[in-house]
């Protein structure tokens, strides 16, 4: 097959349009997550290496502003301005209708890093005593605070992430300004994280639930940040090579890679006319979930398809129960060796025995980028998976085979192929899943220098 | 706006709220979206009811209206249950609603944690509601593999200490029987068969939390029932033989060892009988021997990675080659 290229013109103009002209009505389901769209979109312009060449200072002080328009008074951010009635309107009563929100919070964040803010309008404070009251006694964390400070959300990885990573933004390595604010509960957050390791070695949305690769990402995230912030008073096994957590996590996420493509040639074989309207209705809403949502985003007929389909093509299944265990594993047949031909394309899936699609190729390489074993994976197999199969005609990547481009699917397969050095890509870091030169930029920030001992975070 | 709202005289007190969006103060706002003129209209009055904190009839009504526009809406759902518990509303009547709500947005997880929160009302729902399972059924009939609602089983599970409930052993079996691939029923399975029991909150995997217990112990359960173990492991076994190249059903079988504490080599001569020579009627037993041999047997532990990366698993080739260099540290 021949080396597909990368078009980065193309790629730049699908962001600009994305950026600059308004959303389909078809996006108004996902309105609540207009945080999230907005730093896929800010995030692709900055991997493309040009959010700051092509957005005016005029434009991005605009939308400087209306970060900070949407930050709730009370400290954090919300995830879109229709939970917004007004501060003169506000009480302890309504509050809550219209709560800080953790992703949203994280979201603003790295956006108003992105776009070159010095976070001085950030309610610094507030937003790292409101953490606190989102964490669980099991450590977990929430989503929102509701009614009579209850913690609204399900107990899931996601959300520690996301509260790991405003913890680091906001508090930096020394704590400094905020010493006397009280910190969440690193040692219950990293038992909770461990806990969700599952029988496989995968990460699961909380304790026994199946291993997911979205979730696996938010809990290596979340302790890769958690290692770079102030207390480093106990690291994981999780982070350890050697030990059985983490071996067992690089052979998870290493198994997730496959030649079986969502999208690809299945199509026709659907019996149910019905099902390729639920898909469209699902990407749909995937696209716009993302970070929040995306962990499930899996299209919900693969195991039609699968049926259909079966990974053990060629075999018959055995239904005597008469014969013994010896005998019915004689009858079976050999395997054909794999051919070069049928795995020259090799994307991820996000659980086991699921169909490849773009954003696995993030989730599941950013996870093992922060473990440092990227180098267990095919990046060439890979680079073909999104060249040659997902990325679209007029620029951005679909979720699977000959799909429409979306936000979140082509900033995610962007940044997969960032993280192998494709030419065009400017370097991103895997947990704010960010550049490097917005990296560079958080550092900056006053509270990250200190006259404390630096080489201890030259070492991390 | 003349709306359905603004010419609606049980809305005829209210002065919706409209959206600002922050351009008025100079703002250019980001992620901007064509919004159809029902939803501005429905969510601004939306912001009036829940600026008055109103938990009313005509609030339930409208949070219906708002949902079906954009169900990911992550405080509309919270309004509407403390509304629901306000009014003392008929919550088997709002979960036959969910139940609709629920097949037309199949990706959505805010109706399952709405969901949730219903039946965590021990007032209303002191048992599990009866026709539960047959929804969820009917749920899986659309995509057996749904993660929402699978964690909201799991959930259920616990809450209503289901364990050993015949129905939910039968549901996982028929799912497993019907797509063996289908690596969220054996999820659960393992689950219903190894997961913590007791009123603590989701302990995960036994011990696993536990930073006194050392990680090789973590896993293990403390109380082994050995026949469960066998019963497991030759579950197991027969699912393998209707599709050797499973991998849900070969971790499945990791797993049940582990939480055993008996190591892999109880399947080595299993494993074996699918290997020949250079040929083998399954990748994952080659894998399965791989580990076993990697605990003494060096060389014959790389002739089996060696035939993963060379022939069966070749997109896994770099791991399999680190799994090789690993031994080489080791040794």
């Amino acid at each position: 097959m021949a080396a597909p290229n990368f078009n980065s013109e193309r790629h730049v103009k699908y962001y600009l349009r994305c950026l600059k002209t308004f959303l389909p009505s078809a996006y108004t389901s996902s309105d609540s997550n207009r945080m999230l769209l907005a730093y896929l979109t800010l995030g692709g312009l900055d991997v493309l290496g040009v959010l700051h060449s092509k957005t005016t200072p005029e434009e991005r002080q605009g939308y400087i502003d209306w970060l900070y328009h949407c930050q709730v008074p009370s400290g954090g951010f919300r995830g879109f301005p229709g939970t917004d009635f007004g501060d003169e309107r506000r009480t302890s009563e309504n509050e809550a209708w219209d709560p800080a929100n953790i992703p949203a919070t994280f979201f603003a964040l790295v956006n108003l890093l992105m776009l070159g803010d010095d976070l001085s309008r950030v309610k610094r404070k507030e937003c790292l005593e409101w953490l606190p009251k989102l964490q669980r006694a099991d450590g977990s964390f929430g989503e929102t605070i509701g009614a009579g400070g209850a913690i609204e959300g399900n107990r899931d990885l996601r959300y520690c992430c996301c509260a790991s990573g405003i913890r680091y933004m906001l508090r930096g390595p020394y704590g400094q300004g905020v010493e006397e604010v009280k910190d969440i509960d690193v040692s219950r957050l990293i038992s909770f994280i461990e806990q969700c390791q599952n029988y496989d070695g995968g990460m699961g949305e909380s304790p026994f639930r199946e291993s997911h690769s979205g979730h696996t990402y938010c809990a290596v995230g979340s302790l890769h940040f958690l290692r770079r912030g102030t207390d480093k008073s106990r690291s994981s096994p999780l982070l350890c090579p050697g030990s059985k957590s983490f071996e067992s996590l690089v052979h998870w996420l290493a198994s997730r890679q496959t030649n079986k493509l969502l999208g690809e040639g299945d199509q026709d074989e659907l019996d149910d006319d019905d099902i390729e309207e639920e898909e469209a209705a699902a990407e749909e809403e995937d696209m716009i979930k993302g970070e929040e949502e995306t962990p499930e985003s899996v299209v919900g007929t693969q195991s039609h398809r699968q049926k259909e389909r079966p990974v053990d093509e060629g075999h018959q299944e055995v239904k005597s129960t008469l014969n013994s265990t010896e005998d019915e594993i004689r009858d079976l047949s050999y395997l054909t060796p794999e051919s070069s031909e049928g795995t020259a394309c090799a994307g991820f899936n996000g659980r086991c025995n699921k169909l490849a699609d773009t954003c696995y190729s993030f989730w599941n390489g950013a996870a093992l980028t922060m473990l440092d074993r990227y180098s267990v994976i095919d990046d060439v197999r890979n680079r073909q998976y999104l060249l040659g199969k997902t990325q679209h005609l007029v620029g951005g990547f679909g979720k699977g085979v000959g799909d429409s481009p979306d936000l979140l699917h082509s900033y995610f397969g962007l940044v997969s192929l960032a993280f192998q050095g494709e030419e065009g890509l400017t370097r991103v870091e895997p947990a704010l899943v960010a550049t490097d030169r917005t990296v560079a930029h958080l550092e900056s920030l006053p509270w990250w220098s200190s006259t404390a001992d630096k080489v201890e975070i030259s070492e991390i | 706006m003349a709306g359905t709202y603004a010419a609606d005289p049980e809305w005829a007190d209210v002065s919706p709220i409209e959206l600002n969006d922050g351009s008025e103060s100079g703002a250019m706002p980001l992620a901007t979206i064509a919004y159809p003129s029902d939803y501005l209209e429905a969510t601004s009055y939306l912001r009036a009811v829940m600026a008055a904190n109103e938990m009313s009839e005509r609030a339930l009504k409208l949070t219906k209206d708002v949902i079906s526009m954009n169900p990911a809406h992550y405080t509309v759902w919270i309004y509407r249950a403390k509304i629901l518990f306000a009014l003392d509303k008929d919550l088997l009547e709002e979960l036959e609603w969910l139940n609709g709500v629920s097949l037309k947005y199949l990706k959505n997880y805010q109706i399952w944690h709405h969901r949730q929160v219903l039946i965590s009302s021990k007032k209303h729902f002191p048992t599990m509601p009866t026709k539960e399972p047959d929804f969820l059924m009917e749920m899986f009939t659309q995509d057996s593999k749904n993660y929402h609602v699978w964690t909201y089983r799991h959930w259920l599970v616990r809450h209503f200490k289901l364990w050993d409930s015949p129905r939910e052993i039968h549901d996982v079996e028929a799912l497993i029987q019907s797509d063996v691939y289908n690596n969220s029923a054996w999820n659960h399975r393992y689950m219903l068969r190894f997961g913590p029991r007791d009123d603590q909150p989701d302990a995960g995997m036994i011990n696993a939390g536990d930073s006194s217990v050392s990680p090789e112990e973590k896993g293990r359960l403390t109380v082994v029932d050995e026949d469960l173990v066998d019963a497991e492991l030759k579950f197991a076994q027969k699912q393998i033989l209707r599709a050797p190249e499973n991998r849900s059903s070969w971790w499945y079988a990791r797993g049940v060892l582990r939480a055993a504490s008996r190591g892999l080599e109880e399947w080595e001569e299993f494993a074996g009988r699918f290997v020949d020579g250079e040929q083998t009627k399954s990748s994952h037993a080659v894998e399965w021997l791989a580990d076993v041999y990697a605990e003494g047997e060096k060389a014959k532990a790389v002739k089996m990675f060696t035939m993963l990366k060379e022939k069966y698993d070749p997109i896994r080739k770099n791991f399999w080659d680190y799994r090789i260099r690993q031994m080489g540290v080791v040794a």
